[in-house]
């Protein structure tokens, strides 16, 4: 039997600075294998979003064990952690977060220049269209994020997410901002990371979307319950299917303009 | 080439991008600093050029740092031995003085001791004139003695002076700079008629009283006729001729002067750091004529030392005011950099999100305000440049000692290293804010 990627046993959160601490997560296990996809429903405020800040080390439980790749990280350092966040996650969040004054290529670099380890500029130009590529809007590299649409600004941030080729990818209610077509594309490349061997967990509230992952958990009382898993009422796209869509959907075929690129800064 | 790690090389790339994205921001910052930046420049600038113009000054009269200077006292025996020491030698000279006046005989000179002209010494001074001279009662003690008939003698169109005998070039240990006419040449044989140049004050007295050509000098044989070759500042304010030795000495002599008046002429030799073999030639000719090391007093001008102390204070307390308006430069960035990481939250929220650890967040703020300081720096040296070369000229013009040369180096390092410092300092508060800035809340919200 392999070893699980992420293993939580018993974990506990309680958020504090309010009048009373109000526990949140009160003995979460959760298992995830390589190449596994989750998705997490709940209520507002059940803790789905500190779950994946517990499982994305943003945070620390303040009971159980994390373990990661068979290795106890419940207790790690600070530096430690962010070394293990660039290295290991991707994280896609509700409201992309991209920085307005750098062009997609170079919001995507971001997680390319911070720190840990140096890469030469034709390496991280090389990276990063390799990685818009894959969400099918390489053709976007030089533009702003005010000249994107909202599904491509979501798909600059899951390109992000994957330029470091994580081993897990931690998506927070990424279609929430989206209209419900473009939330279909976005998991779609969401989950088309999941056949290179990449985890998933997709925080949502959609039941869509949650039915398109290999297993559906409900954060209830603080404790993950598995969930029956109802078919989508729109199946899957296969996966060698998308970026041509994708380029379709922005009517830019994909390898149209491999000229554009030549000149992008990352 | 050392390679910049990738952690700094990340700060400085995300720091320039912070910069080219918030460019009013910067601007601000800029403004709020240069004045501090500015008044560094300024100070550094300003000591710089007037411990080059103290030097200059000092460097006239006492002569170049590092110069080994040798008195040697006036028997002929001394002179005799320097003389012949240092003949053809071209890295030291042998110097002595006494005392002239050009002008009319008997009668006494209007700068009597040779005082400068516009100068009230004591009411009037007494020159040597030939009328005073030295008694030395048995015990040893001597004292000046003052012909009562010469006290009676008028004025009249002379000048006294001060007349330097040089063995060799004395420019090479004190630069005089030219004025006008030439400077001695001492390739010639020596001419009957001492050739002079003068410096500012003695020109200043030739050119106010209309005397003649005649010169009388201190224990001198005869009177000789003097040829004026040009005139040169020297640095000093008391009315003094220069005059190549060879051509004195055919009109005194040490011997004669040794038993005359005053003790006789002492010597003085400046001889070059790197003299050290004529140094010797010269200790073992003066030990054969009988000068013992006990009667040589030899010592290394260091001006510089003595500059820079007499500076000390006027720069820490200029250099301290500078640093006031630095401080409120850096209350500037500071409040204009905390503002700006209040507004980036997200950003750096992200950053930390996707593997940046809390030092390089530190970092890049602190690369932002080093950056916009090193930018403040170039645009306060630039303006200080500017203002230099343009009041560099007219400065000169005023007064030699405020020819201060090129725009000093060590100004534009001192504006760099307080920029790089204000921006450090500016930055230091926000830097540590950004790095604890908490991701979880900030992304969920």
């Amino acid at each position: 039997m392999t070893t699980p990627l992420v293993q939580l046993i018993g974990v506990t959160k309680t958020l504090r600075g309010q009048e009373q601490p109000r526990p949140i997560l009160t003995g979460v296990d959760l298992t995830l294998h390589s190449g596994e996809s989750v998705a997490i429903l709940g209520r507002s405020g059940s803790g789905k979003s500190t779950l994946l800040s517990l499982i994305g080390l943003f945070d620390r439980a303040d009971s159980g064990q994390y373990l990661l790749d068979g290795q106890d990280i419940t207790r790690i350092s600070d530096s430690k952690a962010a070394a293990l966040r660039s290295a290991q996650f991707g994280f896609v969040f509700q409201r992309f977060f991209l920085l307005k004054h750098l062009t997609a290529a170079q919001n995507v670099a971001m997680a390319l220049v911070n720190g840990q380890g140096w890469l030469s500029r034709r390496q991280r130009r090389e990276k990063v269209l390799a990685a818009l590529d894959q969400v099918g809007i390489a053709h976007l590299a030089k533009h702003r994020p005010a000249r994107l649409s909202g599904g491509e600004q979501q798909r600059v941030a899951i390109a992000r997410a994957l330029v470091r080729e994580p081993r897990i990818i931690l998506a927070d209610e990424p279609t929430g901002a989206l209209d419900t077509e473009t939330g279909n594309l976005v998991v779609d490349t969401l989950r088309a990371a999941t056949e290179r061997g990449c985890a998933l967990v997709l925080v949502t509230h959609d039941p869509d979307h949650a039915a398109r992952m290999g297993r559906v958990l409900r954060l209830r009382d603080g404790v993950l319950h598995p969930e029956a898993v109802t078919a989508p009422s729109r199946p899957p796209e296969p996966v060698g299917a998308l970026p041509d869509r994708v380029g379709e959907a922005t009517h830019v075929p994909r390898h149209a303009r491999p000229a554009e690129n030549e000149g992008v800064r990352a | 080439m050392i390679r910049l790690s990738g952690r700094l090389r990340s700060a400085v790339i995300i720091g320039l991008q912070g910069i080219r994205a918030r460019k009013t921001r910067t601007l601000l910052s800029m403004v709020s600093l240069f004045l501090g930046v500015l008044s560094v420049t300024v100070v550094q600038a300003a000591s710089q050029m007037a411990q080059r113009a103290a030097l200059a000054d000092i460097e006239l009269i006492e002569g170049i740092d590092g110069t080994l200077r040798m008195y040697i006292d006036g028997t002929p025996e001394a002179a005799d031995a320097t003389i012949r020491s240092l003949e053809g030698r071209s890295d030291a000279v042998a110097l002595t003085s006494v005392q002239a006046i050009i002008g009319e005989p008997n009668v006494r000179p209007v700068n009597e001791g040779g005082v400068p002209f516009d100068q009230e010494w004591w009411g009037g001074g007494w020159g040597w004139g030939g009328h005073v001279r030295i008694e030395c009662d048995p015990t040893g003690y001597c004292y000046e003695v003052i012909d009562e008939d010469y006290l009676q003698t008028p004025v009249g169109a002379a000048i006294e002076l001060k007349v330097v005998a040089m063995s060799g070039d004395i420019r090479q240990f004190r630069p005089f700079r030219p004025v006008a006419g030439e400077w001695l040449d001492f390739t010639t044989d020596p001419s009957y008629s001492p050739g002079l140049v003068l410096n500012r004050e003695a020109a200043k007295g030739l050119e106010r009283y209309r005397v003649p050509a005649e010169m009388r000098i201190m224990g001198g044989s005869k009177n000789p006729t003097p040829r004026i070759l040009g005139v040169v500042e020297d640095g000093q304010s008391w009315p003094t001729a220069y005059v190549r030795l060879d051509e004195l000495l055919n009109w005194v002599s040490f011997e004669a002067s040794a038993n005359g008046y005053y003790g006789g002429l002492g010597l003085e030799v400046f001889l070059a750091p790197h003299a050290t073999e004529t140094l010797q030639v010269l200790r073992a000719n003066l030990a054969a004529a009988g000068i013992g090391e006990d009667r040589l007093f030899v010592d290394v001008i260091d001006s510089r030392k003595e500059v820079e102390q007499s500076l000390l204070v006027l720069r820490i307390v200029f250099f301290g005011m500078a640093g006031l308006v630095l401080l409120i430069g850096v209350a500037g960035i500071l409040n204009v950099t905390l503002a700006t990481v209040g507004e980036r939250i997200e950003e750096f929220a992200l950053r930390r999100a996707v593997g940046t650890p809390r030092t390089l967040l530190a970092g890049i703020v602190l690369a932002e305000t080093m950056i916009t300081g090193l930018f403040t720096a170039a645009a306060a040296i630039g303006f200080a440049a500017l203002v230099f070369q343009v009041a560099a000229p007219l400065l000169a013009q005023l007064h030699y000692s405020l020819a201060v040369g090129p725009f000093p180096w060590e100004a534009a390092l001192a504006g760099v290293i307080a920029g790089l410092f204000a921006g450090l300092l500016g930055g230091l508060i926000p830097a540590v804010r950004a790095a604890r800035i908490p991701i979880a809340s900030v992304m969920r919200a």
